[in-house]
């Protein structure tokens, strides 16, 4: 028997995950559902239900709605995945279940990482096109271009494709690591160590900066011809390689987990 | 089955709950954990589970490391907590998600064991009391097969009738390839069910022996004055109960609370009649 990785495991591990967690990821999803029908619904009541005159300014608190309220679905449902491993009683039904610790990192990073993320984007693209569909053939002033689904998502995706995958699993690991290395009030513990951490990074690298430079003027001309693309790449690269460390620290948290 | 060699074990540094524990457990026996509140039960069994780690020490269950958690070794292990969680569903729907882990699960077996302590199949496991969940978390524990069944404090919450069953039911899911360690402190719940005692005291195994090995060496019986040869007695109201070395070859039957408190208050009389 492998004591590390049996798909067979894994699916058996995905299924009890889900009839553990399910109906509270539903409950979720249908919260969140809610949540951008109403922002769609008030912002378009006038249009929509009392035929008023459209005005472009009407679908601007899409792309705030969807990158504020969407950081806020997936990072709750990461800072809570692991949250019961700070119950005594869930903790030893969770640790003995025989799945290898490998498998149960994993299960925790498709949940928060990846379906989390699809279902919102799911959530949001469905509820969009129906809205803007609606729009579409009440409001016949208004081009095509203008009312496109989603064309601020395509906007990130076309330009810095590979930055708009890693930011989802860059923030779910985050508190996906908060859930399992806090007992209690997850979230806002998780938030306020990263706003912490965050201050003290930016205040290293800018006192840093200021020792090194400070009163020191360029003797060669060095100029960086980084494209826009070279800069996402990099940060993105960057993203990444935090989000693995913050993954590793979460499978040795959970390997090192006692009751 | 289980092999504890200088088990050194605390939850704070410097102050270890264990000191070189050492001790060796056997398929085909029913153990009895017993040991004062705080004398580490709860944690020794957490370590063979694999729920804690010793600081030094090693520590082998059916060959494995249990600090390691490996799934095979895992579907061979029922533990089953003094505190317990259960989810809110049905036991169709919890068999079904947590069943297939154990190969050699037994489904009949389980339904059997249901219907013995009378469970409401068709209720959720939410609503059921305290009692009726640890009967079910029980039954599904017993029915994975696994070869060491660890219970902290089965009886708790247990109604007499059930405490009764849940004898019952453990005798007869005694098999040679199978150990079972239960630790209580309602010692009078496991009279006439465990084979073999072992107590805990001051950080290490006070005792460890079988209740034949007890019964043959120790006689337990109610004597109306105390003279030198009893090692420890308590006043009862026809005199003294008490334990003494069995000289005569006395058939007595062992009273487990008597021995209990004769361990913790006489251990230095105990200890070379089973050393």
């Amino acid at each position: 028997m492998n004591n590390t990785f049996n798909i067979t495991r894994f699916g058996l591990l995905l299924k009890r995950q889900w009839l553990e967690f399910g109906k509270i990821y539903l409950i979720s999803l249908l919260v969140a559902l809610g949540v951008i029908i109403a922002f769609y619904g008030i912002a378009l009541w006038d249009v929509l239900a009392l035929h008023e005159t459209f005005q472009h300014s009407d679908l601007t608190f899409r792309e705030p709605l969807f990158l504020i309220f969407g950081f806020l679905f997936i990072t709750v449902i990461a800072s809570t995945y692991f949250a019961h491993l700070g119950q005594k009683p869930k903790a030893i039904i969770e640790l003995m279940i025989p799945a290898s610790t490998f498998e149960k990192f994993i299960a925790g990073i498709f949940f928060t990482g990846i379906l989390s993320t699809v279902c919102y984007l799911f959530l949001f693209y469905i509820t969009d096109l129906v809205f803007i569909s609606k729009l579409q053939s009440i409001v016949k002033n208004v081009s095509a271009e203008e009312t496109k689904q989603l064309d601020y998502l395509h906007k990130y995706v076309d330009v810095m494709p590979s930055f708009a995958y890693v930011v989802p699993l860059f923030f779910t690991s985050i508190f996906l690591l908060g859930s399992i290395y806090f007992n209690k009030f997850h979230y806002i513990k998780t938030a306020v160590a990263a706003m912490i951490f965050t201050g003290i990074w930016t205040y290293i690298v800018v006192k840093t900066g200021e020792l090194l430079m400070e009163g020191r003027i360029p003797v060669e001309q060095h100029k960086l011809n980084w494209s826009e693309q070279t800069a996402f790449n990099l940060i993105t690269l960057l993203l990444l390689v935090l989000t693995f460390i913050f993954w590793a620290i979460t499978y040795v948290r959970l390997k090192e987990k006692e009751v | 089955m289980i092999k504890i060699n200088n088990l050194n074990f605390g939850y704070s540094k410097g102050q270890l709950l264990f000191k070189n524990l050492s001790m060796q457990l056997q398929n085909g026996h029913i153990y009895g954990l017993l040991g004062k509140n705080g004398a580490g039960k709860s944690t020794l069994l957490k370590n063979m589970a694999g729920l804690v780690y010793a600081e030094s020490g090693t520590l082998d269950v059916l060959g494995h490391h249990p600090a390691k958690r490996e799934p095979e070794l895992l579907a061979q292990i029922c533990f089953i907590p003094e505190e317990f969680y259960l989810p809110s569903v049905k036991i169709d729907a919890f068999v079904k998600a947590n069943a297939a882990f154990y190969p050699n699960f037994d489904h009949p077996y389980f339904t059997a064991l249901l219907a013995e302590f009378d469970i409401p199949v068709k209720q959720k496991l939410i609503n059921m009391s305290y009692g009726q969940k640890k009967k079910v978390i029980i039954a599904f524990g017993l029915a994975t097969q696994a070869k060491l069944v660890i219970m902290d404090e089965p009886t708790n919450g247990l109604d007499i009738p059930s405490k009764a069953q849940f004898r019952k039911i453990m005798a007869s899911a005694l098999t040679e390839d199978r150990c079972i360690i239960i630790s209580t402190h309602q010692v009078r719940d496991l009279d006439n069910l465990i084979d073999t005692v072992i107590m805990l005291d001051e950080n290490s195994v006070a005792l460890k022996a079988s209740v034949d090995e007890i019964t043959d060496k120790l006689c337990f019986k109610r004597v109306k004055e105390i003279d030198e040869t009893v090692i420890y007695a308590e006043q009862s109201l026809a005199g003294y109960n008490a334990v003494m070395p069995n000289y005569h070859q006395e058939d007595s039957k062992l009273d487990m609370e008597l021995l209990f408190n004769a361990v913790l208050a006489e251990k230095n009389k105990l200890k070379p009649i089973f050393n």
